[in-house]
């Protein structure tokens, strides 16, 4: 009775496992803990910008009050206060939303373009997977940040040509995690099977080719994130993304540097979340990995 | 004799173009196969027997030679005759790890037959399911498993899930690859007992291919023997265990091991190993190692010829 | 030939903890193999044949692995309390090992003939350069490779010449005990015909014993001295050739020998073991085949039968006598 109660609980899909096994690397869930946090905070600011018609926004996180200049932590203010007298710790919560969902929205845009070309250049093979994957080396060959930079550089500094110009540095590497995998896939017996039975090239792609071929593209992906919120962290550095006042983790880190023997705070702060950030998108990704895989298992 | 045709393969040929040349992986192969009956390909690894069997299906598209299905030509049948002969030609393989798609559940799986075969609307969800359990229990599957993904079961059960698959479709020809070689001893027996209940109560008719002869001996009326892409010997099973004619033949028997401390077999070693199917040379392809080989058998073509009424040998020395 | 008892092992437990429980692998297992002689160890997947014949070398992975219980007992040795030295000793020097999938148990960068080599040097370190390599030409003509051939990668081999490979890889120490793991399932059967046969005759000229692992009874047959069939982790009936296939007396072995096709007989019909192995996180109390068994009763699952001796040293692990009755 016992074996049978047993069996019914077992019945879960690769996605469930993948999760349980998740749920034990210790490290990974601290990553994703950190991570969600972040998204928790980034909408709660989103959120008080839209409630106070940004009041807030103007009133704490921009205006400057060069009397409080480089004030270290204290109780009202726990991070301190930066050149300009602002609060460091509503900056970088208020910042957080440049980094975190740009980074994502690049790292889509990279996945969607990426998977089609790579999926593409896999299924069909010979001449179109030559030119497709042909182009995808020539950009492989250009420095990532140096595509960024000449982008950016030529387009002007906004906000879209920055995520434009990351999500294309990306592209290359989704599309040839996505063809490596389609190619192991597209041999395996259960496509054949699905051939044998009828199936038509979009349905064999949909709900053959896809869904196996998602676990590479998903630990990719969490890493992708991470380069691309360095990127723009660079960028910003550089002067070439945001633009003060908007706060932003490079863009703080930058104006701080000259500040750096007067206060620590304003560097260590902006710093030390990039470093968390990335660092927790790194052990989720590499958790992930281990949790997809299933030739780990037991 | 008088039974009904149901598939006729005259000539067959399938090569693929590789770095170093043609590979012959098929090689001019008539045979034909009665409604109700099965038909065992017998042969080692590199024989051909598997792509003979994918190329009979169009699996692969055939370099030449025609397939006849129910008196229908369908060498070159286009795509949306292809799809209405699939519900009529199956395939049954031979890995249950690779053949089922890990992101689809017992039951997805076998409404996937139903579905892409349109034999049920998606939304007639009672339909399916009714049909599901139905089939399921005919391969004896538990209804339990119906929500389980294949990572879950063992090989056996497995399998039964790529016969069920098969089974949904009612077919009448079934392709089976080496369907048991993945399988323990005692789950072998009892497939093979599964797909014989099933051919006796639905009338199937199987090209069954295998490595191993004592698989097909019970379960064959005819059974051919492959070497590199040529059939070497064909006939009914009882003559072929009775009077072997092919040296290759006789070979393959005495190697197998039987499992009685008492037997002892004249074991006939073959010399060497099966040598490449790209640009093979002239001549009988068995010539390298067998131990009757005379300078005959390297010259020109060896024709498969009726040695006694209905037992083919492709031999000169015979 | 049967000679001096060269293996023993006393009770071994193994377990593999994992995600999904613990997994009773090796439940107690008790064995001897004499000098010369051949044993067959026949059981399914899952059985424990692998992990048996890896923790006779301590070639458990900890984790998951853990030999919780059991001796070995080399030459009177414990294999099991030695030292890492004495163990470095013992491996591939006097047991070596033979793995199922000749594919991958060789190292694609390395010529055989290095390869070979190395194992020589490695148990020899007296012998020159030159002595080394006469040594491996010499073994590698043993298992039927000609010698100019030593200089070739893996990849430039077939199947069955790696195999070879590997045998005499395995046999260049001239080793007491060989084990040898599924050697010629990967193999086409007009090529393990000639793998076995060569087997057969190197083990006869080197005087090595042997412990075949195999599924298949016919290969066993026509190899081993003794067999030793294994079920969920235990021992179930040893004995010796003859006595376990012409007067099987434990339900799993007569199952296994009805289930096999018949080349010598006609049959119209299989007679399959019903059911399917029991899950080794979760086996059930007492005889582990009760459930699959057509003679279990209730006593059957109230414990675990002992080994009985019926005589001849073969041992039964049942608690019924079945020989003469018909099953079903």
């Amino acid at each position: 009775m016992k074996s049978r109660a047993n069996e019914k609980n077992k019945q879960r899909s690769l996605w469930v496992e993948a999760w349980r096994r998740l749920r034990k690397n210790k490290l990974a869930m601290a990553g994703l803990g950190f991570v969600l946090l972040l998204v928790v905070l980034a909408i709660f600011t989103i959120a008080v910008d839209l409630i106070t018609h940004n009041a807030f926004y103007t009133e704490h996180v921009v205006k400057q009050n060069l009397r409080l200049r480089l004030q270290g932590p204290s109780k009202e203010h726990i991070f301190g206060l930066d050149e300009f007298g602002r609060d460091i710790f509503l900056r970088v919560i208020w910042a957080i939303r440049y980094s975190l969902f740009m980074g994502t929205v690049a790292i889509g845009i990279s996945v969607v373009i990426g998977s089609l070309l790579g999926a593409i250049a896999g299924f069909y093979g010979k001449v179109v997977d030559n030119v497709i994957m042909r182009i995808m080396d020539i950009f492989l060959a250009i420095p990532s940040m140096l595509l960024a930079l000449a982008i950016v550089a030529a387009f002007g500094t906004s906000l879209t040509n920055l995520l434009l110009a990351i999500a294309i540095s990306y592209v290359p590497t989704f599309a040839r995690t996505v063809r490596a995998s389609v190619l192991t896939v597209k041999d395996q017996e259960y496509i054949e099977a699905a051939k044998a039975l009828g199936a038509s090239d979009a349905r064999i792609i949909g709900k053959y080719i896809i869904p196996n071929c998602l676990a590479p593209l998903i630990v990719q992906a969490s890493l992708g994130v991470a380069g691309a919120i360095l990127s723009i962290a660079g960028l910003s550095f550089l002067g070439l993304g945001i633009q003060p006042p908007t706060p932003e983790w490079g863009s703080m880190l930058s104006n701080a540097r000259s500040y750096i023997r007067d206060g620590w705070h304003i560097t260590v702060i902006p710093g030390l979340m990039i470093m968390l950030t990335i660092l927790s998108l790194n052990v989720l990704g590499d958790g992930l990995r281990d949790a997809l895989d299933p030739r780990l298992k037991n | 004799m008088a039974k009904e045709e149901l598939l006729r393969v005259e000539n067959l040929k399938k090569y693929f173009s590789t770095h170093s040349g043609m590979l012959h992986a098929v090689d001019d192969v008539s045979f034909s196969l009665a409604k109700g009956e099965t038909l065992g390909v017998v042969g080692e690894s590199g024989c051909g027997k598997s792509t003979l069997g994918r190329t009979i299906i169009r699996l692969h598209e055939p370099t030449g030679g025609k397939i006849f299905f129910r008196g229908e030509d369908i060498t070159d049948a286009d795509k949306k005759r292809m799809k209405e002969l699939r519900r009529d030609m199956q395939i049954i393989f031979q890995d249950p790890f690779a053949s089922l798609n890990p992101r689809m559940t017992v039951s997805q799986t076998i409404e996937e037959s139903l579905l892409i075969q349109g034999l049920f609307s998606r939304r007639d969800k009672e339909g399916l399911r009714k049909r599901v359990h139905e089939l399921m229990d005919l391969v004896g599957l538990s209804e339990r498993l119906v929500n389980s993904y294949p990572h879950e079961l063992d090989g056996g059960r497995r399998q039964r899930i790529g016969i069920a698959r098969v089974l949904a479709l009612n077919p009448e020809f079934i392709v089976c690859d080496e369907p048991v070689s993945a399988l323990d001893v005692s789950i072998q027996a009892q497939i093979l007992n599964l797909m014989q209940d099933l051919q006796d109560s639905f009338g199937f008719s199987y090209l069954f291919i295998t490595h191993d002869l004592s698989v097909v001996k019970h379960l064959s009326n005819e059974i051919m023997v492959m070497y590199l892409g040529k059939m070497v010997e064909k006939c009914s099973t009882a003559d072929l265990f009775r009077n072997p004619r092919h040296p290759y033949t006789k070979a393959l028997l005495s190697a197998i091991p039987v499992p009685d401390p008492d037997f002892h077999a004249d074991r006939i070693l073959l010399e060497g190993e099966i040598s490449s199917p790209i640009d093979p040379p002239a001549g009988c392809r068995f010539a390298a190692r067998c131990r009757y080989a005379t300078d005959r058998c390297r010259q020109g073509d060896i024709p498969l010829r009726e040695v006694e009424p209905g037992h083919f040998v492709a031999c000169v020395l015979d | 030939m049967n000679g001096k008892e060269l293996l023993k092992i006393e009770d071994l437990e193994i377990r593999y903890e994992t995600d999904d429980g613990i997994v009773y692998a090796l439940n107690g297992v008790s064995l001897h193999v004499n000098e010369g002689e051949t044993l067959g160890l026949v059981g399914e997947t899952g059985a424990g044949k692998t992990t048996l014949a890896k923790g006779i070398l301590r070639l458990i992975q900890t984790p998951p692995g853990k030999i919780v219980n059991g001796k070995v007992y080399f030459e009177g040795k414990n294999v099991l309390a030695m030292s890492d030295h004495d163990l470095h000793q013992v491996r591939g020097n006097a047991i070596s090992m033979v793995f199922q999938d000749p594919m991958t148990s060789l190292n694609p960068v390395m010529t055989v003939g290095e390869q070979i080599e190395e194992v020589i040097a490695v148990h020899n370190n007296s012998l020159s350069k030159e002595e080394i390599r006469e040594r491996a030409i010499a073994m590698l003509k043993r298992v039927g490779i000609s010698a100019d051939r030593i200089d070739e990668y893996p990849h430039q081999f077939s199947g069955g010449m790696k195999q070879r490979v590997i045998i005499a890889i395995a046999l260049a120490c001239n080793p007491k005990l060989l084990l040898a793991d599924e050697p010629t399932t990967a193999l086409d059967v007009t090529i393990q015909a000639q793998v076995l046969d060569m087997i057969n005759k190197l083990k006869t000229e080197m005087n090595t014993a042997m412990i075949l692992i195999s599924h298949d009874l016919g290969v066993v047959a026509q190899t081993c001295d003794r067999v030793a069939i294994i079920y969920a982790g235990r021992i179930v009936e040893t004995g010796n050739l003859r006595d376990i296939y012409k007067n099987p007396k434990h339900p799993y072995t007569v199952g296994l020998l009805d289930s096999i096709p018949s080349l010598t007989r006609d049959t119209k019909r299989l007679k399959p073991i019903k059911g399917l192995m029991p899950d080794p996180t979760n086996l059930p109390s007492g005889c582990p085949f009760a459930p699959r068994c057509n003679y279990a009763s209730s006593a059957c699952s109230e414990a675990v039968p002992e080994l009985t001796d019926r005589g001849n040293g073969h041992l039964v692990r049942c608690i019924k006598d079945i020989s003469g009755k018909e099953g079903q």
